[in-house]
C-alpha cells in the first residue's frame, strides 16, 4: 500500500494528513497542533500525531510534502508545494465539481480559480496586512470576551447587524468598543464583523471570475457565521467539508501520493 | 541556482565607479560641472555636448537601496516631515543629502543646474524643486507634454525643441561654457549607436533559451545606458556586451542551465531585496525575456533612434514619445502584449510599487486585461522599489511559487 503525508504549517496551526493510495486515495488520519514559535517542531509533532492516529510508523510513509508558510522549515519533508496549489487540489478531491476555492486562514485570505482537474487557473490574495482574515475574527472575539468557537453561531442570532467601517485588524477593536458603548448587542456586532469580512473577500474574489461550485476552506470555514455571511454576500451557496481545516494538508498529501506513484512508475 | 555572471557585470561596475569618480572630482575641484537630470526620457546628450557630468538622483537612491542603506535616509526625510506615502526614491535622495551620505562614500557635487526633464510625474517636479532649494541651485523645469495620442504633434515637438534651446542658453549663462554643435552631434551619434546595440541585445532575448535576463541583467546594463550612452566608452561597452551575449546565444546558453519559464516583468524591482527577489525566479529557472522597467529611460527595441542629422528634434521625440513613463496606459498594455507575443513569454509578472502611485495605480486592471482578455497567466505582487519596510519575503515568495507551480502544470497540460 502506498502511504503519503501532507503537512501544512500555517501561521496559527499546523495540520497533517496521511493518505493511503492504491485506487481511490483514502484519508487514514489527521492531526492538528498550534504552530507556535518553533516551526520545525510543530511540523514534526503534527506528522507524528497523525502517524500515531493511523497506527503507522513514520518510516512507513513513502513521501511527505510540506505546504503553508512554514513549508521550507519542515526538516523531514521531501518536497514543498504552496498552499494555493494544495487547497485547490484538496478541495477538488473532496468536491470534484469545485471551480472556485475561498480559503481564509489565520493571516491571509485567498480566492483560487480551479480547473476541472483540480489545477490552479488563477488566484488572488489579500495584500500583506491581515485585514479580513482569521486574525480579525480572533481580535473581535477577544474584545467581546468570547471564545472563537462561539462567535459564528452567536452572529446568526443577530436581528440588526451593525455596519462596520473597517476591516483593519487593529482598528476593529475600537470600532467594537464604540458599538458596545452605544449599547449594541454582541450578536449584532458579530454579524457586522462577519459581513465585513465577507464583503472584503467577495470583492477580492470578483477580481477573478467566480464560477460555481464554490468551496470554502481553511480554519475560518469551520465558522458557520462566516459561511452564511459569504453566502449572503455572494448570493450563491458554498460548500464546506468537515475537513475544510485540513484541505491544505490533504492537497499536500495528494501531491505526495502523485509523486510517489510517478517515482514508482519510473523506477 | 546560480545564474549567468559575465564580463558585462564586471565592466558595468567599473563604468559606474568611473562615473562616481567624475562626480567626486566635480565636487572637489568644481570641474567638470554637474547637472541633475531625471532618468525618464533623459536628454543626457545635451549635457554631453558641454562635457557636463549628469547626476541622477534616482540612480543614487537605488544604489543606496541595493546596498541596504536606504532606510536611514528615508527615516531622516520622514523626520523632516515627508509622509510615509511619499515616493521613497525622493525620501532616500533628500535624506541622503541631509545626512551627507552617498552610495560610494565619495562626494556629490552641487549641481550647476537642476534640470527636471520629466513632468509626467508631479512628484518629480516637487523632488527637483526640493533638491534645488536644499542645494541652493538654479532650477529649470522642462515642460514635456504627456503623450496624448500615438505620436506627438509637430507643435509638441517644436515646443520641446524651443525649450531645449533655452536650456542650452541657460547652461551657457550659468557655466560660461559655449555650446558646441559638433560635439552635440557626436554625442547624439554615440547614443544612436548605443541604441542600435542595445536594441539588438534586447532582441537576443527572443531566442530560446534567452542568453540573458531582460530584467535583472538589463538593470545591470541600464547604468551605462543612462550615464554613458552619449559617450564613446558607452558605445564600446555595448559593442562588447552584444558580442558576449551573441556568443552565448550561438552556444545555446541560457541564463540558467535550463530555461523552464519565460516571463515579462512590469514595474521596477524591490532594490532593498534585489538578491532575494532574483532568487525567487532563479529557483524556478524563470528568465525575464522582456521588461518595461528597462524602457523607463528609452524604448529602442521598436526602432526609434536618435539622429545626429536632427539632434534637437530627436532628443525632443525621445523625451516625448519613446520612453515608458511619458506614454499612456494603453500603450503600456500594447508594449507588454508585444513582448508576450514576440518574445514568446509564458506569463507576466506585475510588481506594484507602494510608494509610486502614479505608475502603479491601474495595475489591477492591467492584470485583468492580461488574464481575462488575452488569457495570459499574470501574477500581481506588491512591495516597494526603495523602502525595505514594504517587502514581506514569505508572502511574495508564496505568490511567486504558486504562480510557477500553476504555470508548470499549465505548460505540461499544453504539451500533452
Amino acid at each position: 500500500m502506498q502511504l503519503a503525508a501532507g503537512v501544512d504549517v500555517g501561521s496559527t496551526q499546523t495540520k497533517a494528513v496521511i493518505l493511503a493510495g492504491d485506487g481511490e486515495p483514502r484519508i487514514l488520519a489527521r492531526a492538528l497542533v498550534d504552530t507556535g514559535a518553533y516551526v520545525p517542531r510543530a511540523a514534526e509533532l503534527a506528522f507524528h500525531a497523525a502517524c500515531r492516529e493511523a497506527g503507522l510508523d513514520p518510516r512507513e510513509i513513502g513521501m511527505i510534502v510540506g505546504t503553508g508558510y512554514g513549508r521550507y522549515r519542515i526538516a523531514f519533508g521531501h518536497a514543498q508545494v504552496t498552499e494555493i496549489s494544495c487547497h485547490a487540489r484538496g478541495a477538488h478531491f473532496v468536491f470534484p465539481e469545485t471551480r472556485t476555492v475561498i480559503d481564509i486562514g489565520g493571516q491571509d485570505a485567498k480566492v483560487i480559480r480551479v480547473g476541472s482537474e483540480g489545477e490552479v487557473r488563477d488566484f488572488v490574495m489579500n495584500d500583506k496586512c491581515a485585514a479580513g482574515t482569521g486574525r480579525f475574527l480572533a481580535n473581535a472575539a477577544e474584545v467581546l470576551g468570547l471564545d472563537l468557537e462561539e462567535i459564528g453561531p452567536l452572529s446568526l442570532r443577530a436581528t440588526d447587524p451593525v455596519k462596520l467601517t473597517t476591516v483593519c485588524t487593529v482598528f476593529v477593536e475600537s470600532d467594537i468598543l464604540s458599538y458596545l458603548a452605544q449599547g449594541r448587542r454582541p450578536e449584532d456586532i458579530l454579524r457586522g464583523v462577519h459581513l465585513a469580512i465577507a464583503r472584503r473577500t467577495v470583492s477580492l474574489a470578483r477580481r477573478i471570475p467566480i464560477e460555481p461550485a464554490i468551496t470554502f476552506t481553511g480554519g475560518v470555514a469551520r465558522n458557520i457565521g462566516m459561511v452564511r455571511a459569504l453566502e449572503e454576500v455572494l448570493g450563491l451557496p458554498i460548500q464546506v467539508s468537515p475537513d475544510s481545516h485540513f484541505m491544505g494538508a490533504l492537497g499536500a498529501a495528494l501531491f505526495a501520493l502523485e509523486r510517489l506513484e510517478r517515482y514508482e512508475t519510473s523506477s | 541556482m546560480s545564474e549567468y555572471r559575465g564580463w558585462i557585470h564586471q565592466r558595468q561596475k567599473e563604468l559606474m565607479q568611473q562615473w562616481y569618480a567624475r562626480l567626486d572630482e566635480s565636487a572637489r575641484t568644481g570641474w567638470p560641472p554637474a547637472i541633475c537630470l531625471m532618468i525618464s526620457g533623459n536628454c543626457v546628450e545635451v549635457l554631453e555636448a558641454f562635457g557636463i557630468v549628469p547626476i541622477y538622483p534616482e540612480v543614487n537612491a537605488l544604489q543606496l537601496a541595493i546596498r541596504h542603506q536606504s532606510l536611514e535616509p528615508i527615516l531622516a526625510a520622514e523626520e523632516l516631515g515627508y509622509a510615509t506615502d511619499n515616493c521613497a526614491y525622493v525620501k532616500a535622495d533628500i535624506g541622503a543629502y541631509l545626512m551627507g551620505v552617498t552610495p560610494t562614500g565619495g562626494k556629490l557635487p552641487r549641481p550647476a543646474l537642476v534640470l527636471c526633464n520629466f513632468v509626467g510625474c508631479n512628484t518629480y517636479i516637487k523632488w527637483f524643486e526640493h533638491v534645488a532649494a536644499f542645494l541652493e541651485a538654479p532650477l529649470y523645469v522642462l515642460d514635456v507634454p504627456f503623450l496624448r495620442s500615438e505620436e506627438p504633434s509637430p507643435a509638441d515637438v517644436a515646443y520641446v525643441v524651443a525649450q531645449l534651446h533655452e536650456v542650452v542658453r541657460r547652461i551657457e549663462e550659468i557655466t560660461g561654457l559655449r555650446f558646441d554643435m559638433d560635439r552635440f552631434r557626436e554625442a547624439v551619434r554615440c547614443s544612436q549607436q548605443v541604441e542600435e546595440l542595445w536594441s539588438r541585445i534586447k532582441h537576443l532575448a527572443q531566442r530560446v533559451p534567452s542568453p540573458f535576463d531582460a530584467y535583472f541583467d538589463a538593470i545591470t546594463l541600464m547604468g551605462p545606458l543612462y550615464v554613458h550612452r552619449a559617450r564613446p566608452e558607452g558605445v564600446e561597452f555595448f559593442r562588447l556586451a552584444l558580442a558576449e551575449l551573441e556568443a552565448k546565444a550561438a552556444r545555446g546558453e541560457g541564463v540558467y542551465d535550463r530555461e523552464d519559464f519565460r516571463v515579462v516583468i512590469e514595474g521596477p524591482p524591490p532594490y532593498p531585496y534585489f538578491r532575494a527577489f532574483r532568487d525567487m525566479f532563479a529557483r524556478w529557472r524563470a528568465t525575464a525575456v522582456a521588461s518595461t522597467y528597462s524602457t523607463v529611460g528609452g524604448i529602442w527595441e521598436f526602432g526609434f533612434r536618435h539622429d545626429p542629422e536632427k539632434p534637437f528634434e530627436t532628443v525632443a521625440l525621445h523625451m516625448l514619445a519613446h520612453n515608458l513613463t511619458n506614454r499612456n496606459y494603453l500603450q503600456r498594455y500594447d508594449q507588454i502584449r508585444r513582448y508576450v507575443q514576440q518574445w514568446r513569454a509564458d506569463g507576466v509578472i506585475i510588481h506594484f510599487v507602494k510608494s509610486c502611485r502614479l505608475f502603479s495605480a491601474g495595475q489591477g486592471d492591467m492584470r485583468d486585461y492580461f488574464t481575462k482578455v488575452l488569457g495570459v497567466p499574470t501574477l500581481y505582487i506588491e512591495s516597494d522599489l526603495e523602502d525595505p519596510r514594504y517587502f514581506a519575503e514569505a508572502q511574495i515568495r508564496n505568490r511567486v511559487d504558486a504562480f510557477f507551480e500553476a504555470l508548470g502544470r499549465h505548460k505540461r497540460a499544453i504539451a500533452v
